[in-house]
């Protein structure tokens, strides 16, 4: 028995031994397989490196791109549910939100900038008319607050749908032409492509509950500041009231609420400083502000100028106004993240909205005396925050 | 890669190039085992240069798939969803201050006086409407 295995042994032992000759061979067949197959690949890579590099690029957009395509059709579904929610309509709302959602705009002609605000201003205010209007078609039984929200929640839907089409359109171009310099423009920007489409589907949500949204958050030092003091109306769908803080009256407007407006802050202010005559020590901005990487969501920063974001017509409005009748301008921004603008709140910044409100008074200690008149505004979309 | 299969929808099947993916990677991790298990005899047999030649083979092969699973990806495959939130109500009555938290209902908004007050018999307004701060994961 053990000479058997004695014998096996020996017998594979020299079998072995002599395949592991034959392999060390340079000669040998597994060895070529090995170094043709290296070569192939490394000659197949010398030449068509870019286009398997494009290639990658494009299944990635295409990745993403079917993604956005979801988004996009679940913010259409929630308009449409929304609509037929609230607005109740006797017919189908889907053929006009398809309608809206392919809605553009085209921006006045800059070549001689001279009243290039007023004519962007003409065209913003009959969009927002148009908006209105269809709305109020395809939603009439819908109180005018829950009208805002529904024409809120429309332009997330049609923000959504632009971003897939231009998406759509490099990718197609980008297959089209196989051009690795096209497909690397999108490439490179869908990380922030799709930070900007997290936060509007996150609108979604916001805009079909009501909810109030990081943007929100000027609005809501305004209505604290405010607390409870009557309002009146100063500007389209804009309020403003009265507080007397340590001997200073301080006039707070902000968008009317609770309803999703950012109103017209700039028409606001004007007239409020027209309506004292320029009597004002000083106006104070405060608003959400994009942080920087690093930044904590909430942090508090004052500065000077006028804290507005948007195409620019309202802020031009707050400029003009103010410079007019050299009252200085003073800002307070609320740092928040891009998932946070249009998100509905997070308790950071509702916790920051406080310390806002210990900044804008000790702007107006700091800066204005006993019996002055200060102005402040909310800057902002006001959904979920009354007055 | 899969073609569109209009001008609109996208119709590639990420699930079936992960699988060539992974067989590319199975095929290449092999011949890359080998050819180190050949480097490794060359070496007992002190056949240096041939040794040498497997080994840098093998070694690049290897190094090929931890590139292929740990490279930046722009994307990820998780489909992307509307976020769920949890978002809170917070009411306070003015009288006898009692405070309440109740989940977010539709219809809510900030200063809006909502509903009686349990202890008192004044209305309680609604003084905060946020999301639930998320716990960290330990």
């Amino acid at each position: 028995m053990c000479s058997i295995y004695t014998n096996i042994y020996i017998a594979c032992s020299v079998k072995n031994s002599s395949d592991s000759m034959s392999l060390l061979q340079p000669d040998n067949e597994i060895g070529m397989i090995l170094q043709t197959l290296f070569s192939f690949a490394f000659i197949v890579y010398l030449f068509y490196a870019q286009r398997i590099q494009a290639m990658t690029m494009l299944r990635q957009i295409e990745m993403t791109l079917r993604k956005i395509k979801g988004l996009r059709d679940e913010g259409k579904t929630t308009a449409i549910e929304t609509i037929n929610e609230i607005g109740k309509p006797e017919r189908d709302p889907t053929p006009m939100v398809e309608r809206f959602m392919e809605h553009f705009m085209i921006e006045p002609v800059s070549m001689d900038p001279a009243g290039v605000v007023g004519k962007l201003g003409n065209i913003l205010n009959v969009r927002e008319f148009t908006f209105e209007k269809e709305v109020e078609a395809m939603a009439p039984n819908a109180e005018p607050s829950e009208r805002n929200n529904i024409e809120n929640l429309l332009e997330a839907s049609l923000a959504l749908n632009i971003f897939y089409k231009v998406i759509r359109h490099y990718y197609l171009l980008g297959k089209k032409t196989l051009n690795i310099y096209i497909i690397m423009q999108i490439h490179m920007i869908l990380p922030l492509i799709l930070q900007q489409i997290e936060a509007y589907s996150s609108a979604l949500t916001a805009f079909s509950e009501g909810m109030p949204i990081g943007d929100g958050v000027g609005p809501i030092v305004a209505a604290k500041l405010l607390n409870g003091a009557e309002t009146r109306d100063v500007a389209k769908e804009m309020v403003a009231g009265e507080i007397e803080y340590e001997g200073r009256r301080v006039i707070i407007t902000k968008a009317k609420g609770p309803g999703g407006s950012v109103g017209k802050p700039g028409d606001a202010v004007t007239n409020l400083l027209n309506e004292n005559k320029g009597n004002v020590t000083m106006l104070i901005t405060v608003d959400a502000a994009g942080k920087l990487e690093g930044e904590q969501v909430g942090d508090i920063a004052e500065g000077v100028g006028a804290a507005i974001g948007g195409p620019g017509v309202e802020k031009y409005k707050i400029e003009q106004a103010a410079t007019m009748h050299n009252i200085p301008m003073y800002a307070v921004a609320i740092k928040q993240g891009i998932e946070h603008v249009v998100a509905p709140l997070v308790e950071p910044l509702f916790e920051a909205t406080d310390k806002a409100v210990s900044s804008v008074k000790g702007l107006i200690l700091d800066y204005s005396k006993e019996g002055d008149t200060v102005i402040v505004a909310g800057i902002g979309n006001t959904v979920g925050v009354a007055q | 890669m899969k073609r569109m299969s209009g001008e609109t929808t996208p119709m590639a099947g990420g699930a079936t190039q992960n699988w060539i993916t992974l067989a590319a990677m199975i095929i290449v991790g092999a011949l890359a085992l080998v050819s180190l298990y050949m480097g490794f005899q060359a070496y007992g047999n002190e056949e240096i240069e041939i040794a040498f030649m497997y080994m840098i083979i093998g070694t690049s092969g290897f190094i090929a798939i931890g590139y292929a699973f740990f490279r930046p990806k722009p994307t990820s495959m998780d489909p992307l969803k509307t976020k769920k939130f949890d978002v809170i109500t917070t009411l306070e009555c003015p009288q006898c201050n009692l405070k309440r938290v109740r989940a977010f209902q539709k219809g809510d908004y900030i200063y809006k006086n909502d509903e009686p007050c349990t202890r008192c018999e004044g209305k309680m307004v609604i003084t905060s409407i946020h999301t639930r701060k998320e716990e960290k994961k330990k």
